[in-house]
């Protein structure tokens, strides 16, 4: 027998990687027709950087298993394929969550690291780890993660590109991907959660006020961000940074998107809103600084300190 | 859904519509609760009693972490550390040393009046006990004075504001500014560092401070750092400085450790353990007076003690290996000077020589051993032997076995950057509970050290120093 081991390895390793093929494929459709359109063998070969000749050998494969149907206007899920899609997804986002708030890897290398995870977990292992994790219901994208029955929130969430402008918006979800508009979104200091309204809106440009600042985005920035209106949602405030040495406020609220790991130390260390907190002491190189909170000087690096709210006095 | 009549499903869909409003703000209004009821109580029963103290503390602050002073001081407390450290364990250091060695004349003088044979008293007495003998009397006295002194610092609440003020050089490595003090109790005990390390939250950073720990050099390694400074060093200036030499060579090893520290750091959170630097929050305690009972306990109970028994367990075995390479004969030679004789061409190829590599490697229980066993096989005698005076040392390392500057400079790298020692790969694994890991902290460091040692090495030949 154990000349034969290497070959089952290979095998293994086949298998393996047809599975996660067959996931991520389950996955595109999925986002497809969430999107209300339908998916083909070209979309898909596009999708996972497969040729033309390993596309069909995946789909004859996958509809063998029951998951898919080729119909005359492209690739739909059978409801066993869509159950299976809703898995790999409820995986995605469950591990997209536990990067960012536990593990606390940077928001731009989750997605990559969860594409990998999303293959080697059990429904039970996923289940144990939603109820670790406190039953998050989106992922740090702002995406709803599914239930583990396989219900998936549908939201009255459009693009920005779609809103009024001065209709106060509340961001639900940032599409992650491509990664270099991504990064654009991200270094204008948006996130889920943040309120803000649009100022200005033309063919070239649109102009957002996040109560704070004004960033200006291309239309095809702003597509990839979903909002919701948010009627009655206050807007956002100062940021913590923005403190001046000696200065006080009053902490207003810690940014929605911050949650897990980081969002409980700030909280056990005394940031709750209404507390008042003053910039007290400078480190060697001006990094970190140490703000006196309820008597106690705190030491915060500019990262933490972004996540803060203020309201100055 | 159709299992909308069976009651626990319905029980769960309302839970799981519920949830959903909850969502994420029950949580911070928890802790806002508590922090409410905390500050009503203390409202009612806590009376501030002037703010004098206040001022004090925010001067002191000021200073400490100043653009202009912060770094000085620093080093300033640090020089003092190290010298107190050096000087104040020569006297003790021999005191043992010598209560230790008469018990071990005494005890193999009675075996042989006994008639038990040579071999026995020998493996016994002059392998397995001066082993033991000499990592205590070596190893003691230092870390008696480097923890308490240490814990002072800690105690005032120093040390907080250490780390405060180097973290900005850690987060461009990728790491945790606490790593800063576990890097500095490493500097008493690479294995009491390791076990520090606990104060850091994120796991990945945790890990970085855990492999590049080994680049403080631990008081065990002094020895060898102060012998070479006197050699080399110290006969360049009057004898009343030979201590304040000896002292500022540590201190310049141990800086040159934390470059190797950060530049390791950052290596590996780029390559192994990829990532950014995450979340940093540090709570700066007010200062205080030391509680010099606590201070006594916890550095002499917890860490010297502890980090002792742990090096007495690896040392018995590593006298016994040394007795027996010294004392077996084969072919006309002892088996140490066989085994030097085979590592010699890669002990010469990094700069320095067979002996030097079979001493690390016998060294591996503890690094105290490093010294006398050198000088056992330098010497051509059976057992670990004391240092003789300055002018025969440089005469036997020079003169009769070939020493050079380059020798010199090469075993201060080697011992700065090789292996940590077997309680502190026990230790690593302990902590990390993963062979990988503490393999990787394990031979890290020794092809770094290879490798440094080499690049100086040919540098040196090319340039024709040597």
């Amino acid at each position: 027998m154990s000349f034969l081991q290497p070959l089952n390895f290979w095998q293994t390793y086949r298998q393996r990687r047809q599975r996660e093929h067959a996931e991520d494929a389950l996955k595109h459709i999925h986002a497809c027709e969430w999107r209300g359109q339908t998916a083909s063998a070209d979309s898909l070969a596009g999708a996972l950087h497969l040729s033309a000749r390993e596309v069909v050998r995946l789909i004859e494969q996958m509809e063998t298993q029951g998951w898919l149907v080729t119909t005359p206007q492209g690739l739909r899920l059978t409801p066993d394929g869509e159950q299976q899609a809703v898995a790999v997804i409820r995986a995605h986002r469950l591990w997209e969550r536990y990067l960012a708030d536990e593990a606390r890897m940077p928001l731009a290398q989750i997605h990559a690291e969860a594409e990998r995870r999303e293959h080697q977990s059990s429904p039970e292992i996923l289940a144990k780890f939603e109820a670790e994790l406190g039953h998050p219901w989106t992922d740090p994208h702002g995406d709803p993660i599914p239930t583990a029955a396989g219900k998936i929130e549908n939201r009255a969430d459009q693009p920005l590109t779609a809103w009024q402008t001065n209709a106060p918006l509340r961001i639900t979800h940032i599409e992650d991907e491509p990664p270099a508009i991504f990064a654009q979104i991200v270094a204008a200091g948006l996130r889920p959660g943040h309120v803000i309204r649009i100022l200005t809106s033309t063919a070239e440009r649109m102009v957002i006020s996040n109560g704070d600042d004004t960033p200006a985005l291309a239309p095809i920035v702003a597509a990839n961000i979903s909002a919701e209106l948010a009627p009655n949602a206050p807007t956002a405030a100062t940021q913590l940074t923005s403190l001046q040495m000696g200065e006080s406020a009053i902490v207003a609220a810690l940014d929605p998107a911050l949650q897990g790991f980081t969002r409980r130390r700030l909280l056990d260390l005394g940031l709750t809103p209404g507390t008042r907190i003053q910039l007290e002491l400078p480190s060697m190189f001006r990094d970190p600084l140490a703000y006196r909170v309820r008597g106690t000087l705190i030491a915060l690096r500019k990262e933490q300190a972004e996540w803060v709210y203020i309201e100055k006095e | 859904m159709s299992e909308n009549s069976n009651p626990t499903d319905v029980l769960f869909a309302r839970a799981e519509a519920l949830r959903r409003d909850l969502s994420g703000q029950f949580r911070d209004q928890l802790v806002q609760s508590l922090y409410n009821e905390a500050e009503s109580i203390a409202q009612r029963t806590v009376k501030p009693a002037g703010t004098r103290r206040w001022d004090w503390d925010q001067q002191l602050d000021r200073l400490v972490t100043s653009p202009i002073f912060g770094l000085p001081i620093m080093l300033l407390l640090l020089s003092i550390i190290f010298w107190l450290t050096v000087t104040g364990a020569n006297v003790p250091s021999q005191l043992l040393a010598t209560a230790l060695f008469w018990v071990e004349e005494q005890a193999a003088n009675l075996f042989t009046a006994w008639g038990l044979p040579w071999w026995l008293t020998g493996f016994i007495w002059h392998g397995v006990f001066r082993g033991l003998a000499w990592v205590v009397s070596v190893m003691l006295p230092p870390m008696a004075i480097f923890f308490p002194c240490f814990t002072i610092l800690e105690d005032l609440g120093y040390l907080p504001r250490v780390a405060f003020n180097l973290d900005w050089l850690f987060k461009k490595a990728g790491a945790h500014g606490k790593q800063s003090l576990t890097m500095s109790m490493g500097w008493g005990c690479n294995a009491a560092g390791i076990i520090a390390t606990r104060i850091i939250d994120s796991p990945r950073e945790r890990l970085i401070a855990i492999l590049t720990n080994n680049f403080a050099p631990c008081n065990g390694r002094f020895p060898t750092l102060i012998l070479l400074a006197t050699v080399f060093v110290a006969s360049a200036f009057p004898a009343a400085l030979t201590s304040v030499v000896a002292a500022g060579s540590v201190v310049f090893i141990v800086l040159l450790g934390v470059l190797f520290t950060v530049v390791t750091s950052a290596i590996l959170s780029r390559t192994v353990l990829k990532g950014e630097a995450s979340a940093f929050t540090l709570e700066l305690p007010p200062y205080r007076q030391p509680n010099i009972g606590r201070i006594l306990y916890t550095s002499l109970i917890d860490r010297t003690l502890f980090v002792l028994w742990r090096a007495i367990q690896t040392a018995a075995p590593a006298g016994a290996v040394i007795w027996l390479l010294g004392n077996i004969v084969v072919g006309g030679q002892s088996l140490a000077w066989h085994i030097a004789g085979w590592l010699n061409p890669l002990g010469v190829l990094i700069g320095l020589d067979g002996v030097i590599l079979l001493t690390y490697i016998i060294a591996i229980p503890a690094n105290e051993i490093v010294v006398p066993t050198m000088l056992m096989m330098y010497m051509g005698v059976g057992m670990m032997t004391d240092v003789p005076g300055t002018q025969e040392l440089h005469n036997l390392l020079v003169g009769t076995h070939g020493w050079s500057m380059l020798t010199a400079i090469n075993l201060m790298l080697f011992s700065l950057l090789h292996n940590p020692c077997a309680t502190t790969i026990m230790t690593m694994w302990k902590e990390t509970r993963s062979w990988k890991w503490t393999l990787l902290g394990t031979f890290m460091p020794l092809s770094l050290a290879f490798g440094v040692c080499f690049l100086t090495a040919t540098l040196a030949r090319l340039l024709g120093w040597v």
